[in-house]
């Protein structure tokens, strides 16, 4: 290992535990956290600094966008045997159904790049980077519908109450940024108007103290929650309440020996930092205008998933540690043929020029980009089939992910799926294993990153996950 | 590069193969008799090394896992959570275990690296220490907490004289034992406004503090207690806990997160506390209120308690899967909240740290598992079972006051195959009710639902491990009710006072409140929680009375300055040497802004309402829209805000409320700069903020000294110094004379919110005053109780 690396790394560990053995009486305040120390983490060498994760909720078809399956079109209509489809984890909404006939993709596909990995049609900006893309055409899960499945991703649990991954990542590795967060949270709306609800939970800190969770940057209102002075107030009087605040609290401070009023002074020093930062971050201005083009049109409408995309670059130029999008509207049960493009449409040409960007800037190597959705979708049509419609119910035996930097080999497509593109057969990657990755590559044992609650030590990874070697 | 030994056997063998057998034919070992308490200490090495204090603790944490009660993990047949198993291997005086702990070879030594549970240097040296003293295991060596409290001597302190109550001699005593002194009573402004917010989420009105100050009785104190016992504020503030941990919210919790209607039960609750229903009747009703021999339409409402769990309703959900959830979601919110014991472990697997296999989880689990419920929910509406509330609710007619039987589940199946069923409207509430069959229950493997072990079907039963069961009370939840309050069991009571203990002094005796099992922390005063616990139940658990006994404490009403010693020597204040210092409540905090400023809605009950939220609050995410309400519904009770589990309010998020999604009983309260964000900006904020200004600048004659002296009582409830009064003043001036210069920026700042600005007061001047009195609605004493 390069000796400078190592040296990092044991820098980052003493960053880590300084941070939560000796500064959290002081940063954090009173409670629980002084006895509930986390076990040191033994470090791995940091490939990635931080993560931006392009959660694309909804469930994208695999097999209308990377997992070319050319020999489902002469079996168009015909019956997907249940010997590949056994009757048993099909969602109620489709098990009543009388028929399950193959749908084969509409879309064309090609090869693309040195790497000669297949696209379909939909996806003509990402094939132009896809050389630097990792594609992952084996990931499967156990969680059948949207909400268990988006939180078991999230959170490595179907059931709410644990720690989202990026609460996770701020808890073992903070923040390189004092004044941001060290975990955000974006969302945007996409065309096709099948739009699955998301939960604040999926940001959430769990059981974990509540300074870890994500900070939703918004597209209404304040990009964050009450980050503006109230009309009429300039930041001069801002300016001279918090110092009257800070000379009040710090009297007090004295008089009760409470370290927790030291911590209120630090916070409210810290909000007013954030009121500096934000504005700036948010500010297009000094974007040329060809990095917005390559973006897209909605580069600059706040909300769109292309303007989630460029700030997301933003934050990590500021070094954001996990920022975190969600773009809804995949869940394409009526009519997968207009939906999926109307995503793509939404997506790919910002996704693309993401990649790109942080490449042309130095980023990508230490910045690690994950993209997918809670699972796929059935190779058997829901409702009715015709030449030009079909829909496509839920299906987590397996569907696509795919990474790019941070220390993930580019150009490759890992793992096989079966001929109907409805089981893994080569290199199951399940999304414990993905989660153990992304944390590997920041540099944490996903065994090691621990947190005791209820008596027993918690990890993201529950009591599973192998780190997915042959990528990286 | 290091030598790898590879053993032909499995690795980390404690035991040779010889006295494998004799352990494994140990493995059921009987439970004993006498028995010393262990007790929490900070004192970095005790004097005599204490099996319960000392041991189990450390064994638990580092060798359970692999050599606990869990007999699927279990290695080499070894288990360290049995005496007598444990004896028997002989490896504990052998030599063996101090080997294990001491090699520096890595394939001997305990506990293996892979396990990644490493065992301190410091907690090493105690084993090590305990087994040079001759691995003293007394023979009674249950878990403490699975004991039944006795009732304890009190104990005779030094400083009697400070004893108010028996709390006092506890505390006292251990106090002289650490070496610390006790602090002396908080000065009446504060001590009025501590016990206020404790047992009513409120500060007090200046007219109490005033009337408070001038009543020089000796009893003027717990006379004042007695009044805020009285008001119905109580109610809803002591509620507001239960809520908490009863998961209580407005909707379904799950994907769309549909809409149900529980606000009843909510009503039901804020009455039945402030009328003190005795603490046993008030479980036995919300655990089995529809089983009761004289079972009538409240007691029937109380059971909604048990449905205040999610629901998916999620299109596609298989329904046995989401019963099963609900099921077990209901054992685990009653382990948490009456047991303090974290039942969820033994869903997949025998429990790894207490005496609880999975077979008693689901034997648990069989009490609840008969009631007429659906495993999906109806889009929007209340699931069965549900009954419906009369219009002249809560004042009912005593023929409205009849049982009532619910309407039976009907399924029927939406779209091709979605069974759904029928949904309960806006005038009906959730409640218990069993089918005519219950359910087969079986030990799921693995905790899937899928997954029965039919070999054996379960039936109703308790842990023997928690006490007896009396054959005279039913086998069904209302014998389950009887069981966890009867007198000699040995959680309840313990779990229910360190939570009310926590509620006053912001930490439990028991610091982990949610877990007295093995990995909690063992209590700072057990003889105090064991003499609270049996109190309690002889007061004919008077829950009201409790409160009193604390609070009227010298305990509780010492100041809360930490000398430096004892911020030094106990942190925490664990050991009680001084008053509780706590931040509010997201709750008290909010509530306590809309008092100050007058805007407070004295009503009391009724549905959720829905103030000030966010742009696009739910649209943004979801397929809702928010539709905030206006007037008086603005200015509610944070209790009374819709909670949409999906997106909670975020006000309350952000000073650590629970999420409501799982049963919580503690919440850290970590401090973030969105909190000094919600306090500054954010709307409901700004406008109490001008509220307070203008009550404050009422009287036209009075001095900016006495309008600013005023605002700084009503929130803080002292006078200020004189330098904080110069501070005030200053900035006050400042902004005036800013505001002179841009009246629009003042008209700006007075239009935040919907209540009208009062149009007899200089615009400039009140805009000065708003600011003002928003910095002070910012100090780190307005959201405190010192």
């Amino acid at each position: 290992m390069d000796p400078l690396e190592v040296f990092k790394s044991r820098q980052t560990r003493r960053a880590f535990l300084t941070r939560n053995t000796l500064s959290l009486g002081s940063i954090a305040m009173g409670t629980l956290l002084g006895a509930e120390q986390p076990t040191p983490i033994s470090q791995l060498a940091p490939k990635a600094k931080r993560v931006i994760y392009l959660f694309q909720s909804g469930g994208p078809s695999q097999m209308d966008l990377f997992d070319y399956k050319p020999g489902l079109a002469k079996r168009f209509g015909q019956e997907v045997p249940t010997s590949v489809y056994p009757a048993e984890r099909k969602t109620t909404m489709t098990s009543g159904q009388a028929s399950f006939p193959v749908a084969p993709s509409i879309f064309k596909f090609s090869q693309h790049g040195q790497s000669g990995i297949w696209l379909s049609e939909t996806l003509p900006h990402l094939a132009k980077v896809i050389d630097d893309v990792c594609v992952i055409k084996s990931m499967h899960t156990e969680a059948i519908n949207h909400d268990p499945a988006a939180t078991l991703f999230q959170t490595g649990s179907v059931i709410p109450g644990r720690p989202s991954m990026g609460a996770w990542v701020n808890y073992g590795l903070g923040s390189e940024n004092a004044n941001l967060p060290a975990f955000v949270a974006m969302t945007s709306n996409g065309t096709a108007k099948t739009g699955q609800p998301l939960y604040d939970r999926l940001w959430g800190a769990g059981f974990l103290p509540g300074r870890f969770q994500g900070v939703k940057f918004r597209g209404q209102g304040d990009p964050i929650l009450d980050l503006y002075n109230p009309a009429g107030v300039t930041r001069s009087q801002r300016r001279r309440m918090l110092d009257s605040l800070e000379t009040l609290n710090q009297d007090r401070a004295d008089t009760f020996n409470d370290p927790t009023i030291d911590t209120r002074i630090a916070q409210y020093e810290l909000a007013y930092r954030m009121q500096m930062s934000v504005p700036e971050l948010i500010d297009l201005a000094d974007e040329p205008q060809a990095v917005l083009d390559q973006y897209g049109p909605q580069a600059t409408q706040v909300g769109k998933y292309a303007y989630n995309c460029l700030l997301a670059r933003r934050l990590a130029e500021r070094g954001v540690r996990f920022i975190q999008l969600y773009h809804r509207g995949w869940d394409a049960h009526n009519n997968a043929p207009k939906q999926v493009p109307a995503q793509c449409r939404d997506t790919d040409q910002p996704t693309a020029a993401l990649l790109s960007d942080l490449k042309q800037r130095g980023m990508l190597d230490e910045t690690l980009v994950v993209w997918g959705g809670e699972f796929g979708r059935t190779v058997y049509c829901q409702g009715k089939l015709t030449d030009k419609v079909y829909g496509r119910d839920h299906h987590p035996n397996c569907f696509t992910y795919w990474m790019a930097g941070g220390g993930i080999r580019g150009g490759i497509s890992y793992g096989e799926t079966d001929e109907y593109s409805v089981n893994v057969v080569e290199n199951p990657v399940h999304v414990h294993d993905l989660q153990a990755t992304i944390l590997a590559q920041l540099g944490i044992d996903h065994e090691q990153l621990t947190y005791r609650y209820q008596g027993r030590y918690f990890r993201l990874t529950d009591v599973h996950g192998n780190v997915i070697h042959d990528i990286l | 590069m290091n030598k790898i030994r590879r053993p032909a056997m499995k690795r980390h063998h404690f035991i040779s193969p010889k006295r494998l057998s004799a352990a494994l034919s140990s493995c059921s070992a009987a439970i004993v008799v006498a028995w010393s308490i262990g007790c929490w200490t900070n004192n970095a090495q005790a004097a005599k090394v204490d099996f319960a204090r000392d041991i189990r603790p450390i064994l638990s944490d580092a060798c359970y896992h692999c050599h606990g009660p869990d007999q699927h993990a279990r290695e080499a047949g070894l288990r360290l959570d049995d005496r007598q198993a444990a004896l028997e291997s002989g490896l504990l005086t052998s030599g063996e275990m101090l080997e294990r702990l001491t090699s520096a070879d890595s394939d001997l030594r305990m506990p293996p690296p892979e396990s990644k549970r490493p065992l301190s240097d410091h907690n090493r040296e105690l084993l090590k220490q305990w087994i040079a003293e001759g691995a003293n295991w007394p023979s009674d060596d249950r878990h403490w907490a699975f004991i039944p409290p006795a009732r304890p001597e009190l104990p005779n302190a030094g400083r009697g004289e400070r004893a108010s109550n028996p709390i006092d001699r506890f505390v006292l005593a251990r106090l002289e034992q650490e070496g610390l002194d006790p602090s002396p009573e908080a000065d009446k402004a504060t001590l009025l406004r501590r016990v206020s917010f404790d047992l009513t989420g409120l500060p007090p009105t200046l007219d109490e503090l005033d009337l408070f100050l001038a009543d020089d009785a000796p009893d003027a104190y717990e006379q004042a207690v007695d009044r805020l016992l009285q008001s119905p504020r109580y109610g809803e503030h002591m509620a507001v806990d239960w809520l908490e941990a009863s998961r209580f919210a407005d909707t379904d919790g799950y994907q769309n997160d549909r809409l149900r209607y529980m606000w009843v039960w909510r009503d039901w609750l804020i009455q039945a506390i402030n009328d003190n229903l005795p603490f046993d009747q008030f479980v036995v009703q919300q655990m089995a209120g529809d089983l009761l021999p004289e079972r009538n339409f409240m007691t029937q409402v109380a059971t909604g308690f048990n449905r205040n769990h999610r629901i998916n309703s999620e299109g596609g959900s298989i329904p046995d899967e989401w019963i099963v959830e609900y099921v077990a979601d209901r054992v685990e919110t009653m382990g948490t909240m009456f047991l303090g014991l974290t039942l969820t472990c033994s869903r997949c697997h025998d429990h790894k740290y207490d005496p609880i296999s999975q077979n008693d989880f689901y034997s648990l689990f069989a009490f609840f598992n008969g009631i007429d419920e659906a495993g999906l929910g109806p889009n929007n509406g209340n699931s069965p079972p549900f009954v419906p509330v009369p219009k002249s609710w809560p004042n009912l007619s005593p023929s409205e006051l009849q049982f009532v039987e619910p309407e039976a589940m009907k399924i029927r199946v939406t779209q091709t195959s979605v069974p759904r069923p029928q949904a309960g409207d806006t005038d009906t509430v959730m409640v218990l009710h069993e089918r005519a069959e219950p359910r087969e229950t079986y030990r799921l493997i693995r905790g899937q639902y899928d997954q029965p072990d039919k070999s054996q079907r379960l039936l109703p039963a308790t842990p023997a491990v928690l006490g007896g069961w009396n054959q005279r009370w039913p086998n069904n939840r209302l014998g389950l009710a009887k069981w966890l309050v009867d007198p000699a069991h040995p959680l309840t009571a313990r779990v229910t006072v360190n939570r009310i203990w926590q509620h006053h002094f912001g930490m439990g005796l028991v610091k982990t409140s949610e877990n007295f099992g093995v990995q909690g922390e063992l209590p700072s005063h057990p003889q105090l929680l064991d003499w609270l616990a049996s109190e309690f139940i002889r007061s004919g658990w008077d829950v009201k009375a409790l409160h009193r006994l604390i609070v009227t404490s010298s305990t509780y009403r010492q100041q809360s300055i930490a000398s430096s010693a004892a911020r030094q020597q106990d942190p925490e204040n664990r050991f009680l040497s001084h008053g509780p210092r706590k931040r509010l409540s997201p709750f008290a905090i909010r509530d306590s802004v809309l008092f100050a400023s007058g805007l407070l809605s004295g009503k009391i009950g009724g549905p959720s309402v829905k103030p000030y939220m966010p742009p696009a609050i739910w649209s943004s995410i979801s397929n809702a829209k928010y539709q905030k309400d206006s007037g008086e519904k603005l200015y509610r009770r944070s209790m009374y805000t819709y909670w949409r589990r999906t997106v909670p309010p975020p006000t309350m998020m952000a000073f650590n409320a629970a999420a409501r999604e799982t049963c919580i009983v503690r919440s850290d309260l970590t401090t973030t700069p969105l909190q000094a964000l919600t306090l500054m900006n954010n709307i409901t904020f700004v406008e109490a903020a001008r509220h307070l200004a203008e009550r404050v600048i009422g009287q036209q004659s009075t001095s900016p000294e006495q309008r600013l002296t005023a605002a700084f009582r009503i929130v803080i409830g002292r006078v200020p110094s004189s330098k904080e009064l110069s501070i005030l003043l200053a900035d006050l001036q400042q902004y005036q004379k800013e505001f002179v210069g841009n009246p629009k920026s003042a008209a700006r700042l007075l239009s935040v919110g919907e209540s009208p600005v009062r149009d007899d007061l200089q615009p400039s001047e009140l805009a000065a005053y708003t600011l003002v009195a928003n910095t002070i609605l910012n100090l780190d004493e307005a959201i405190t109780a010192n």
